[in-house]
């Protein structure tokens, strides 16, 4: 018998083997397997890869009719599949090969990435309102089971308020996923579309409010993000990473795919959610200024590309949203760069304030010159990717005739600039001589590298893959062609 | 007496007047209780008035549960079974949540001593 | 492997000689849907990257002293291709890109300075990204209104457009070229910068500036006179630039002689020679810009020749400040000449180009009828001999001041020999004043459309207001000077030393060994006493900006209340935001 390739694996692999590995606890291969998964994922995604830009690939697993799970790998979904693998590959590699905490290097560790892996890509994939409650959940349970992982005050402290927090977003998401169900009957999402129209006014807005909250706290919009720093510190950087690069992606990713798909005008949403954007970015970027903690102020700063992601999506125009898609996959790489450097120097001097960082340049000459890389990318200065993604949503509002999200995207890099300048000048002050407490092994820069090197690639080299956003962009705003793709062409 | 109850509309309004006070009873107890396993219970209540206002507004009156037994051999009358498989799930994963959020508060209470949200300052703004 | 390696890094700064050489085609990549790369060689990016070419190397030379810098030597690699991309761009994007590669690489170089503080650094990186992030708002408001990138006149600008335009890019290029209010971060970090770098930043990156201000104007053909008219006999919106200019000459020209260290004082001459560039842009005339070219030339290789003199100084004696050095001229002659070349140039006085670039700025001023402007600048460059004076008289001549510059040593010839080198260049430009306008100059201003100046032979340079024959000129005053000499030289052996410095007593005090003997220690002092010079020079818009940043800090402290670390706050405030948007939601649309 062979498996056919399909959707489901991205979910069933990893499920399947963080649920099953407490049977194989003594095999020798069940390590290198918990690590591989994202591979084999990746894999499967680019073997996927030319069937979905032809046609977005559809699955439906029925359990009884009406209840089944609908999955639909789309071009704009696949960029997130392919992004999730990838940074759970690389997350995983550095965590195996750093050779750091014992805990982080624990079966349960794996079990908890893996969980979140399958969680995040369910919800990317799922056509199912309430699946993608039961996916939100998964990945929700994961996280919050990782962030306390150290077991330490601060760390169990981070547990408890991201599962505080997050478990009422995931009310709220539920309250708005029940009155659904109750207005319209249905919880296919393209069914869901159809019929959100007839819902009335009022109960419209209250649905679309608590899903906003419920997304919202979950995608770390102003004014719904004041947990994110506390979580953030809180956990271990490499786990602070994959939340900053990978679940926040997911969540904005589901928010607005329901935004584009639910609403048959999704201009006035849009606005307000480029309000939200924007007061997310500029907030966050200021209080990054003061910021004395290496992680609060990555914190800080993924809040930023966050706000100017949900700033370029929620325009709505081919151009911002493709730019937008891009600048989740290089702000992806260069969280997790930044967020892996933290760790390393975590490590190596046991403190992530400023003052003890300071020097850091050349007692972890590769670590120090792989953060100003990243910060370089994160401003978007070329010849790095974070460039060119910029310029992709910028030059979409130019062409829109629309200068206000311009000024505040330039206005907050300035201030971007204030805080991570500061920071390189001071691991690379010359008058402090720091000495590392403990070694890093040096294979622990190679996924650190692999990120670097794609950082630079997709600044010199975008037009290798601006095809795949521009179809992303398309799948993501065409809801015609997704209605008709799921419902058959009659409806 | 109560035969006005028979009318879904009046059930239906009490059914969500009576989830929305337990929504806001859960809310409170969230916002004003700092003691954490308090706190985990509130967002309990909120869930389970979640799942009250699910099942109570999606079945009527005279509607029989979804199961074929006792003789019964054909769907009439019946709840939509949805809600109710839904139900169970999120049931399911509330537990989950709520199992480890306490596991959680014990260790952290075991570890420093508090159990006060209030009181947990670790990570804070400078 | 080192010398692989260093062989390397001189073949790359032999980069931009190699393109100007070789470059015939034009070449195009693609960055992402809609937008490509395109690099051509226009003959106003062609003289600024003659000037790099010449400074590229002369600069790597004594960079590659041992022991070596690795990263400093890598950025400056990165550095050059920015640079070279900036000026090759066919379009904005690539420009950009230049730019901001130029901008943090400079910055990442200015930080291998052990002296460089963090208000240093971040003035400088904050100040160039601010430009940067404004010249890419121009550019995006200029896509918005051409429909693409490519640089080219912009024809059917609307007038708010075209205003906006020229707002956001001559801010972005004035910041780069350091004019007044906007010069704060240039004393500080080329006074810090390593001792080389200084060299390139004055030398080449400061031309940046001014070849994109000189890029507007090409832009828009019209905008000097489009604008508002023309004011007596030249352009009214030039009118302004010009004053901007000169005003930004003369402060930072008393600035510079109120300066107590070298390459401070180097710093504030280099803002008053941009200064005189920017007035001679904002002429916009044909001679005006020739003047502005011939400037850019001449103080590339004077403000790269003194910094490298200065470099070797610091390098040999560890001294910067004039009241620890003197009595150099023994122990380094070559770099004295260095230096008196070197200040020759920056004064712009006869026989060395800086006279013809002086000579052609001051006729355009004289054709538009800007006296008061011709004044100004008279005034500023006359103000000027008093700094050059003391550059060469304060470390080289009166008496050593400090145990470091009584034992020190000539510099090493990687030092040495780029200083000749660029004092033959200046001799040789000044010997042929017409050499420059005829080889270099006057493709460029074919090349934007303007009438060239023309030279009957290379050592003539003549305007329609008159000329001069730089043959005779430097036959003039070499006899004089070969005369002079040689009489002192003659004389001098008749004349005896009267004794120790410290003989000298005056109004009745007895100088001790810390006094400061030589003649410009304290004038900065002095010239505070000077009503309106002094009140200039307590001026100052470093406040201005440090309150800003103070305010930013303010912002922080307070949105960072917000992000307490309370969850119930947390819920609190999304429940309430909740409810809130449902009440407003409610009264628009009537719930």
């Amino acid at each position: 018998m062979t498996l056919p390739l399909t959707p489901v694996w991205f979910v069933a692999l990893p499920l399947l083997l963080a649920f099953a590995s407490p049977l194989w606890v003594r095999l020798r291969l069940l390590m290198p397997l918990l690590v591989g998964t994202p591979a084999a994922l990746l894999l499967l995604a680019f073997v996927l890869l030319p069937e979905v830009r032809t046609a977005p690939l559809l699955e439906t697993i029925v359990i009884a009719p009406p209840l089944g799970i609908h999955l639909q790998l789309d071009s704009a979904s696949w960029i997130l599949v392919a992004l999730i693998s990838f940074a759970g590959l690389l997350t995983n590699a550095f965590i195996w090969l750093a050779d750091g905490e014992p805990y982080l290097r624990d079966r349960r560790a794996f079990v908890f990435l893996l969980l979140l892996i399958a969680g995040c890509n369910g919800m990317v994939l799922t056509g199912d309102l309430f699946n993608l409650y039961v996916f939100l959940e998964i990945a929700g349970v994961s996280a919050y089971a990782l962030s306390a992982l150290r077991r330490d005050a601060s760390a169990l402290e981070a547990g408890l308020k991201y599962l505080i927090i997050g478990s009422v977003a995931a009310v709220f998401f539920l309250f708005s996923v029940v009155l659904v169900y109750l207005q319209t009957g249905q919880l296919n999402l393209a069914a869901i579309a159809v019929g959100f129209g007839e819902i009335p006014g009022p109960m419209q807005i209250l649905i679309g409010l608590l899903m906003l909250v419920g997304l919202g706290i979950k995608a770390e919009l102003f004014p719904f993000n004041f947990w994110v720093p506390d979580i953030y510190q809180g956990s271990h950087p490499a786990v602070a990473g994959l939340y900053s690069g990978l679940l926040v992606k997911v969540f904005l990713f589901v928010l607005f795919h329901l935004v584009f798909l639910l609403l048959a005008d999704p201009k006035v949403v849009g606005i307000w959610l480029m309000g939200l954007g924007a007061a997310t970015m500029l907030i966050a970027e200021v209080v990054a200024l003061r910021q004395e903690d290496l992680r609060r102020m990555l914190a800080y700063s993924s809040l930023g590309q966050i706000g100017l992601i949900t700033l370029a999506l929620g325009f709505g125009v081919e151009a911002t949203t493709a730019g937008g898609l891009f600048h989740m996959v290089n702000h992806t790489l260069v969280k997790l760069l930044l967020f892996l450097t933290a760790a390393v120097l975590l490590r190596s001097f046991v403190s992530a304030q400023l003052a003890d960082l300071a020097g850091a340049g050349r007692a972890r000459p590769l670590a120090a010159a792989l953060f100003v890389l990243g910060a370089l990318a994160v401003m978007g200065l070329p010849p790095l990717s974070g460039f060119a993604s910029k310029l992709w949503i910028l030059k979409g509002f130019a062409e829109a005739g629309v200068f206000w999200p311009v000024a505040l995207i330039l206005l907050a890099a300035l201030i971007e600039a204030g805080y991570y300048f500061r920071w390189i000048k001071v691991l690379y002050d010359p008058s402090v001589q720091l000495q590392a407490v403990h070694p890093v092994g040096r294979l622990a820069y190679a996924p650190m590298a692999v990120a670097a090197g794609l950082i630079i690639l997709l600044g010199v080299a975008p037009f290798l893959v601006d095809a795949l956003f521009s179809e992303g962009a398309q799948a993501l705003l065409d809801r015609g062609a997704t209605l008709t793709a799921v419902l058959g062409a009659g409806s | 007496m109560l035969a006005f109850l028979d009318d879904p509309k009046v059930l239906h309004g009490i059914y969500a007047l009576g989830a929305l006070t337990l929504f806001f009873i859960g809310l409170y107890g969230l916002l004003a209780k700092r003691h954490l396993l308090k706190m985990l219970i509130s967002i309990a209540v909120m869930e389970l008035s979640v799942y009250l206002l699910f099942i109570g507004l999606a079945t009527s009156p005279g509607e029989t549960a979804p199961i074929l037994s006792d003789g019964l051999t054909a769907f009439t009358d019946m709840a939509d079974p949805v809600p109710q498989a839904l139900t169970l799930t999120a049931i399911v994963i509330g537990l989950a949540v709520l199992g480890l959020g306490v596991s959680l508060a014990i260790q952290y209470h075991r570890l420093t001593g508090k159990v006060d949200v209030a009181s947990m300052t670790e990570l804070k703004e400078l | 492997m080192s010398w692989m390696l260093r062989l390397l890094f001189l073949a790359v700064s032999l980069s931009p000689a190699a393109l100007l050489m070789a470059w015939d085609a034009d070449l195009s990549w693609p960055l992402i849907e809609g937008v490509r790369l395109s690099l051509t060689l226009t003959p106003l990016a062609g003289f600024f990257l003659v000037l790099l070419a010449l400074v590229a190397p002369l600069i790597a030379l004594p960079m590659l002293r041992r022991p070596s810098d690795v990263p400093s030597l890598v950025l400056f690699v990165l550095l050059l291709i920015g640079m070279q991309l900036l000026l090759l761009a066919g379009d904005f994007v690539s420009f950009f890109i230049g730019w901001e590669v130029m901008t943090w690489s400079s910055y990442l170089l200015l930080l291998r300075s052990p002296r460089t503080d963090m208000v240093t650094s971040q003035s400088y990186i904050l100040f160039n990204l601010a430009s940067a992030f404004l010249l890419l708002a121009g550019i995006l408001v200029f896509y918005s209104v051409t429909g693409d990138f490519l640089i080219r006149a912009a024809t059917e600008v609307s007038r708010p457009q075209a205003l906006s335009l020229v707002v956001l890019f001559g801010l972005a290029f004035l910041i780069k070229a350091g004019t007044l209010p906007l010069h704060i971060w240039i004393p500080r970090s080329y006074d810090q910068a390593p001792d080389l770098f200084s060299a390139f930043l004055s030398g080449s990156i400061s031309k940046m500036g001014v070849y994109g201000l000189i890029l507007l104007l090409t832009l828009f053909p019209d905008a000097l006179t489009g604008f508002a008219g023309r004011f007596l006999n030249g352009p009214a919106v030039g009118y302004l630039l010009a004053w901007v200019g000169v005003i930004t000459s003369i402060v930072a020209t008393f600035k510079a002689i109120s300066q107590e260290d070298m390459k401070r004082l180097l710093a504030y001459s280099s803002i008053a020679q941009v200064g005189y560039i920017t007035t001679a842009i904002g002429v916009g005339s044909s001679l005006a810009l020739a003047g502005a070219l011939y400037l850019a030339l001449v103080h590339t290789l004077v403000k790269v020749l003194l910094f490298i003199s200065v470099a070797g100084i610091v390098l040999q004696t560890g001294q910067r400040r004039f009241n620890d050095l003197g009595r150099l001229i023994e122990r380094m002659p070559i770099s004295f000449f260095g230096v008196l070349i070197g200040i020759i140039g920056l004064a712009g006085m006869p026989p060395l180009p800086g006279f013809a670039a002086k000579y052609l700025v001051f006729v355009s001023l004289v054709d538009a009828r800007w006296l008061l402007l011709l004044a100004a600048m008279i005034l500023a460059s006359t103000a000027a001999f008093i700094y050059c004076y003391k550059l060469v008289y304060a470390p080289f001549l009166g008496h050593a001041n400090s145990p470091e510059a009584r034992e020190a040593r000539e510099a090493p010839w990687p030092y040495l020999v780029p200083q000749v080198i660029l004092m033959g260049l200046l001799v040789l430009f000044g010997l042929f004043p017409g050499l420059a306008i005829d080889v270099l100059i006057d493709p460029v201003l074919v090349g934007l459309q303007m009438a060239p100046i023309g030279s009957e032979s290379w050592a003539k340079l003549s305007t329609a207001y008159g000329g001069y024959d730089g043959v005779v000129l430097m036959l003039v005053f070499g006899t004089a000077f070969a005369l002079v000499t040689g009489l002192f030289l003659l004389l001098r052996g008749r004349m005896r030393r009267a004794g120790s410095p410290h003989d000298l007593s005056f109004a009745g005090e007895v100088p001790t060994a810390e006094t400061p003997l030589h003649y410009g220690a304290g004038m900065g002092r002095e010239l505070r006493r000077i009503p309106l010079v002094g009140w200039i020079l307590r001026q100052g818009t470093q406040g201005f900006y440090l309150g800003l940043a103070g305010q930013m800090r303010a912002a922080a402290a307070l949105l960072g209340t917000l992000y307490v670390g309370r969850p119930q706050t947390w819920i609190l405030i999304a429940v309430v935001v909740f409810a809130l948007s449902l009440a407003v939601q409610a009264m628009m649309g009537g719930l």
